[in-house]
């Protein structure tokens, strides 16, 4: 069995240094890796990205991040990126890794992701310069997703992961004014989640949706941002390759 | 040129108006806060949501109270859990 502890919406800042580090502590005792599906800080500064980074540094299990909106709004992704790397943390972007419990190969393929929207309800990459921007810039986040879920397909992994900020399915914003979906996440993280394989997806960002969802190609996905599942982090048990049925 | 005296335009000081400034300060502002709901309750606003730390919630308030001045501030925030779980889910 492979154990997954994820959280996102950490919104770190001075004032709640070591509030999660006690929690983050017991990691070794209950989880093989720790996931964290962005929003760890409340601006992007590397003053936020260092008091994550103090949360995180040697706790015992392997660290994989994906950086969320509020970790772009300081517009130095990369400086956050390189204080949580210090950390000892991967950070993805369009990426994977792949860290190791007892012998299993755990593979996690990251983006923060964008909006959007979701089948039926979405914006068109139409008009405007801007809007087609923005409907462009999903999609490359999308695309980065899929390659790195096709690339952990080549590695030989026991389990793989899509780690994103943004939403792949509406299931999990219930919850959420239905108006602003569009801004929550996009059917194009669900599409390469889909096509490139995964176990699991995992994301945050929609704090007042709910943990449980599934892509129409019958992936799981869970919501951890932290006002949604109330706690630290949640551990999520999936079965290794030779615990799964076959036939 | 605007005559700093002259009254507000018709409308301006509309609560709603005034409520959805206020969901743009709460961003733009040092909290960086997008995760607080702000309801209209006939003449109050009801603010809901998680927030990371109690001093963030009273941060909220206090600006709330200030920028709604003349208009009840009901409080139902919460502070964001910190605890471990006791169990994880079976993905079988």
């Amino acid at each position: 069995m492979i154990r997954v502890a994820a959280v996102g919406d950490i919104h770190m800042a001075p004032e709640n240094q070591g509030t999660l580090r006690p929690s983050f502590e017991t990691l070794p005792e209950c989880a093989d890796v720790l996931l964290l599906a962005g929003d760890l800080t409340r601006h992007g500064t590397p003053e936020e990205a260092a008091v994550v980074a103090r949360e995180i540094k040697d706790i015992g299990v392997p660290v994989v991040a994906v950086l969320g909106n509020h970790d772009h709004h300081d517009e130095r992704p990369e400086e956050v990126t390189a204080i949580l790397r210090d950390a000892g943390a991967h950070v993805l972007e369009g990426q994977a890794a792949v860290v190791t419990a007892d012998g299993a190969r755990i593979g996690v393929a990251g983006t923060k992701g964008f909006g959007g929207g979701f089948v039926g309800r979405c914006a068109g990459e139409f008009g405007e310069p801007l809007m087609k921007e923005f409907v462009r810039y999903s999609r490359r986040c999308a695309d980065g997703l899929h390659g790195a879920l096709r690339d952990l397909g080549d590695w030989n992994c026991d389990v793989r992961i899509a780690l994103t900020h943004f939403s792949p399915v509406p299931d999990t914003l219930a919850g959420e004014p239905p108006e602003i979906y569009p801004f929550l996440g996009s059917y194009l993280l669900a599409e390469a989640i889909d096509t490139g394989g995964a176990d699991l997806a995992v994301h945050g960002h929609a704090h007042a949706g709910t943990e449980h969802g599934m892509t129409s190609g019958g992936v799981r996905v869970r919501n951890v941002a932290q006002p949604v599942i109330g706690q630290a982090f949640h551990v999520y048990h999936l079965p290794g390759r030779d615990q799964r049925p076959t036939g | 040129m605007t005559d700093a005296s002259a009254p507000p335009p018709p409308g301006a000081a509309n609560l709603d108006y005034r409520v959805a400034h206020l969901a743009d300060h709460l961003a733009a502002g040092p909290l960086g806060e997008l995760g607080v709901r702000l309801e209209l309750r006939g003449d109050a606003v009801l603010l809901t949501g998680t927030v990371p730390s109690t001093q963030c919630r009273d941060e909220i308030v206090h600006m709330a109270r200030e920028e709604l001045a003349g208009h009840p501030v009901h409080c139902d925030i919460l502070v964001a859990g910190t605890s471990s779980p006791d169990h994880g889910e079976d993905l079988t």
